[in-house]
């Protein structure tokens, strides 16, 4: 079933998504749905989508996350993608692909300190 | 002389296939040796392919197999489909060429990411793709 392994959770001001290992298309399409739609919701600050456990990105995962960001962004909140694995960031520049709008962020800790460093600078 | 040691095939007509494809070939370059950065690449590779035949064709078929050649063992994904093919492949293997609305990235990202990468497409009949890494890997590129 496409959707069960996405957990979409607040956590103070971020959404904090949960990226399945190996999703399918469609599981990556109603993963930018939730986000979207969770953004509405609660209003937080931006989104961390934590890919830790991600294997495989392939052009399809890449610009949907891309797309993604560009669409948080245009929301008002920022994206950061945290705990890409080094064979997932050597496959994905070398199919030439970037994340667009995005920051990111070694781990999911990482990417909440940047979003409280985000709140008290502004 | 290529030995074959070991071949199988799954077929592609659903969505979900592509996935499927993707943990069998994971599995099976695990298996063959590759580092787990090579075993990203062909996973990769091959997922832009299955897409590709998802997308295209419809439905065909992946072929695996192992292979020896100097000395090295390799994987060989052949990727069939009697779907539309493809018009021109030079084009075809342009970075951002699309006649699907994808990216464009499919076909020029596979040959990136594998040692060999080969077009056969006659319009209206279909289109084979074959891919192969090795475990040396550079020796056998082409």
């Amino acid at each position: 079933m496409a959707g069960e392994n996405i957990s979409v959770v607040k956590v103070h001001d971020v959404l904090l998504v949960t990226v399945p290992s190996e999703p399918d298309d469609e599981t990556v399409s109603v993963l930018q749905d939730e986000v979207l739609n969770a953004m509405k919701r609660y209003e937080p600050k931006g989104v961390v989508l934590d890919i830790s456990t991600v294997e495989t990105m392939d052009s399809f995962f890449a610009r949907t996350i891309a797309e993604t960001g560009a669409m948080v962004r245009l929301m008002g909140g920022h994206t950061i993608i945290a705990g890409m694995k080094a064979s997932i960031a050597i496959t994905v520049t070398q199919l030439g692909l970037g994340l667009g709008n995005t920051y990111s962020a070694l781990n999911v800790e990482q990417a909440l300190e940047i979003f409280e460093e985000k709140v008290k600078g502004s | 002389m290529e030995e074959l040691k070991q071949e199988g095939q799954i077929k592609i007509s659903e969505e979900i296939d592509i996935v499927t494809v993707r943990k069998a070939v994971r599995q099976l370059s695990s298996q063959v040796g590759f580092s787990q950065t090579d075993v990203t690449r062909i996973v990769t590779a091959a997922s832009e392919l299955a897409r590709n035949i998802y997308h295209y064709a419809g439905h065909g078929v992946m072929k695996w197999r192992l292979v020896s050649e100097n000395n090295d063992t390799g994987i060989e994904l052949i990727f069939e489909d009697s779907g539309p093919g493809i018009e021109d492949i030079e084009k075809a293997m342009d970075m951002g060429y699309t006649t699907g609305g994808g990216l464009g990235m499919g076909l020029p990202g596979a040959k990136r990411l594998m040692d060999r990468l080969n077009i056969q497409s006659e319009p209206g009949k279909g289109t084979t793709v074959t891919i192969s890494k090795w475990l040396q890997g550079s020796m056998h590129a082409m």
